[in-house]
């Protein structure tokens, strides 16, 4: 089989701080990576990979520093690479980028699998992966923790309230990971990281993929970020003492004043 | 061997710094430094090829390595450094024991022994230092006798001690300096051969996780295909050929220990509250303990980086280079890790804090690989023979250099590093007239002065130039702030410190004041508060507190 992991290069959220002059994130000198949930995506390709020789072949749109997750996926052992970049992409929200995706995807070829991780932890939508299925048509199964194959049969273990749904479906389909608990992200070794210099690795722009412009980058893109802020702090709560009794007239009597009661 | 890609050295370093956090705790390391214990196990897994592989950045890719230039390997090393610095040790003896190898190896001994250090993960050990020979090998008394049969040079046996060897007791193989009948000369000795052991493991102040061990050699044998490049007499040579970039490994060491150490107290002093606000806020803090180390330490990265980059692209020696590099970067390390004990008070001061290690640690970084007194020596000596055949234009180029900077980028600290060159350039015009190098403590602090000055003329280039490398971890705004507060510093040192050491070692100062230009070094030093307030700033807003 043929599977394509989507992996998206974030900034490292624990670092990231939000200027509130201007509405913006700090990005100097925070450090960027693989979003965790491609990366775990990615792992579980690989197993699959290893168990039954499928080619894995990893998808990522973004600036030309990007190329690092994809480089990092082939030394991990992926077999090919494809960064979609172009300034014609900038500013895409979900929609914009699942067409530029699908796009690629199909450029590939017959494509049995696909994986993409839950969702990203800059924009945390969730939306792609399945934004991805919709433009190629094709059945998803998303919030998956593991995935095995037995000849022509997918089976999906999914995470859903209160417990866990086993899906089966038939290729094509795409698949989106959540991490489960016990699992450990693997790191390329130095000799991995310089062999996946030799591994085929492409650069496509919006003509290679054949993207219609006007579906591209902001002007491409039906929802637009207005601003970026974080949560208001919480005010200090005040602390009583007393009796159940004396508690509750006094809670009573403060909601009364700040009106959230009428007398 | 020119750098690798950006993308390949860092996914390196990802994987470094993970491996690191999973598998090196402080906790670990904590332990492991009460018990004097060297972690076999993790060296071990350091050097395998299919976890990192940590030691193929030496080894060209046709022995089986990834061919790490020295960009790449002071990247890793400062990495290292960061994690644990006799951790980094270990790694770096092998560095250090492969290189007259890789310097001075003939084809057929590299395809022997590069491909078994980076297929077997062999730990290596460089073996030079003895008791009585330091950096003065002149007095190298470890022998290599010829062991003749059939009329030709089957062999050698080497007698003699060792002192002090970085990997020592645990290394499978030994890069060995002996004194054959043709000169100073390296040989490949192995740990199992007859008549080699090694002593017991060092109790060290500090770097506990190295293994440190005296060697003895009595009367070992070793082939005569184990003589590094097969001819007697180039050991030195061969040594001296690699100090340029050992050096900057050792002054990775230094920049790494030093600004971890640094980092660490800026992310404690947001948090301890102290007269009302947190300490990161008190310029009687900041101003002292804080920022003046940590611009140093940026300085040192630039002159660092600087040297690297000059290596890479194909220059060899650099030796002067190599020990302004290793002399600021150590020097200003130590001083900074010493800081960082002060900035964290009672806490710096208990071993719960890795900062108290780091100070132990990093003080090896200005003995090891030359002494910074050794290198005070190196430094001047190789400068005042650019001085002497300059005929003194030497530090007044440099400065016209900086000035055509300064007349383009006026906020990199430009004019203050062409003061400080152009004062140092002065003071040692005054020291040849007056034959003044008599006296060793004027050269050895000219070497210092230079160091400084050099630095800061670097730290000013890189911070005017239009675009940074990827280790600035600042916006323009903050490197440049740090790089004039570097600046000023050097000019008011290379002036005042100048001045005096004339005046204390000379008859007349003749007019030095008016050459160093006194007043306008002093008229420069407007506007350094502002600066450090901005580079506090800086720095808290960079390393938050966790």
């Amino acid at each position: 089989m043929n599977i394509v992991v989507c992996v998206k290069q974030v900034p490292d959220s624990t670092e990231v701080k939000i200027n509130l002059e201007t509405g913006t994130l700090i990005r100097a000198g925070v450090p960027s990576i693989i979003n965790p949930y491609d990366h775990f995506a990615l792992q579980t390709a690989l197993e699959l990979k290893a168990k039954h020789d499928f080619k894995v072949t990893l998808v990522s749109m973004g600036p030309p520093q990007a190329k690092s997750v994809v480089q990092m996926g082939m030394a991990l052992g992926a077999d090919e690479g494809i960064l979609l970049s172009d300034m014609a992409f900038a500013g895409s929200d979900t929609w914009a980028t699942s067409y530029a995706l699908a796009k690629a995807i199909k450029k590939i070829g017959k494509v049995d699998m696909i994986f993409a991780g839950m969702q990203a932890i800059d924009g945390d939508t969730a939306q792609t992966g399945p934004g991805v299925a919709q433009q190629l048509g094709m059945p998803q199964v998303t919030f998956c923790e593991r995935v095995e194959v037995d000849g022509r049969r997918i089976i999906a273990h999914k995470q859903i309230d209160g417990g866990h749904e086993v899906v089966e479906a038939r290729p094509p389909v795409l698949l989106t990971m959540i991490m489960h608990k016990d699992y450990a992200p693997r790191y390329p070794s130095f000799l991995a990281v310089n062999a996946s210099l030799k591994k085929p690795f492409h650069t496509w722009n919006a003509a290679d993929i054949g993207a219609e412009p006007q579906y591209l980058g902001l002007k491409g893109s039906p929802t637009q970020v207005d601003r970026i802020y974080p949560p208001p702090q919480r005010e200090k709560a005040a602390m009583f003492s007393g009796s159940g009794a004396e508690g509750t007239a006094r809670i009573l009597q403060i909601m009364k004043d700040e009106h959230f009661l009428e007398d | 061997m020119a750098s690798m890609d950006a993308i390949s050295r860092n996914l390196m370093l990802d994987s470094l710094r993970e491996y690191a956090k999973r598998r090196i705790p402080f906790d670990l390391i904590r332990e492991l430094d009460e018990k004097n214990e060297f972690p076999a196990d993790i060296l071990k897994e350091m050097y395998d090829r299919d976890t990192l592989g940590v030691h193929l950045l030496m080894i060209p890719e046709e022995y089986g390595g990834v061919s790490g230039g020295t960009y790449d390997i002071y990247r890793i090393c400062e990495a290292l450094a960061r994690i644990d610095l006799g951790i980094a040790t270990g790694v770096f003896a092998t560095f250090l024991g492969t290189d007259p190898l890789n310097v001075g190896g003939t084809e057929e001994q590299k395809e022997k022994w590069l491909k078994r250090i980076a297929s077997e993960n062999l730990l290596v050990a460089y073996a030079a230092t003895e008791p009585d020979a330091g950096s003065d090998l002149v007095n190298l008394r470890t022998r290599a006798e010829h062991v003749v049969k059939n009329g030709k040079i089957a062999g050698y046996r080497i007698t003699g001690n060792k002192q002090w060897i970085s990997n020592g007791g645990v290394a499978d193989m030994h890069t060995v300096l002996a004194l054959a009948p043709g000169g100073p000369s390296w040989f490949i000795v192995e740990k199992d051969m007859e008549g080699f052991s090694a002593n017991k493991h060092e109790d060290k102040h500090g770097i506990r996780l190295s293994n440190t061990a005296g060697l003895s050699l009595d009367n070992v044998y070793v082939p005569a295909e184990n003589l590094i490049g097969m001819e007697e007499g180039k050991g030195l040579l061969q040594a001296q050929a690699v100090f340029g970039y050992t050096r900057v490994m050792v002054a990775a060491f230094g920049l790494g220990a030093g600004e971890e150490a640094v980092e660490q107290a800026i992310r404690y002093s947001q948090q301890r509250i102290q007269g009302g606000g947190p300490l990161s806020d008190k310029q009687g803090y900041t101003h002292k303990l804080i920022v003046p180390n940590y611009v140093r330490l940026e300085g040192a990265r630039s002159y660092i980086e600087y040297t690297a980059l000059r290596l890479d692209s194909g220059e060899h020696g650099l030796q002067t280079e190599g020990a302004i590099a290793k002399y600021g970067a150590s020097e200003w390390g130590n001083k900074a890790a010493d800081d960082a004990i002060q900035a964290l008070g009672g806490y710096g001061y208990t071993k719960d804090f890795p900062v108290e290690k780091i100070k132990r640690d990093i003080k090896i970084t200005c003995i090891y690989e030359g002494t910074s007194e050794v290198l005070e020596m190196t430094i001047y000596r190789g400068r005042w023979q650019e001085h002497l055949k300059s005929r003194g234009r030497y530090y007044l180029d440099m400065a016209d250099k900086l000035d055509e900077l300064h007349a383009k980028e006026p906020r990199c600290g430009a004019h203050a590093s062409a003061l400080a060159l152009r004062a140092l350039g002065a003071v040692m015009e005054e020291c040849r007239v007056q034959k003044l190098t008599r006296h060793q403590h004027v050269s050895f602090k000219l070497g210092r002065l230079i160091a400084a000055a050099e630095t800061a003329a670097i730290f000013s280039t890189a911070a005017g130039a239009q675009k940074y490398t990827e280790t600035v971890r600042f916006d323009r705004e903050g490197w440049q702030a740090m790089a004039r507060v570097f600046a000023r510093e050097a000019a008011l040192n290379t002036a005042l410190e100048g001045l005096a050491l004339v005046l204390g070692a000379a008859d007349s100062g003749n007019n030095l004041a008016d050459a160093v230009n006194i007043e306008a070094v002093q008229m420069e030093q407007k506007g350094m508060i502002a600066d450090m307030d901005l580079v506090a700033a800086k720095l808290k807003q960079t390393f938050k507190a966790k």
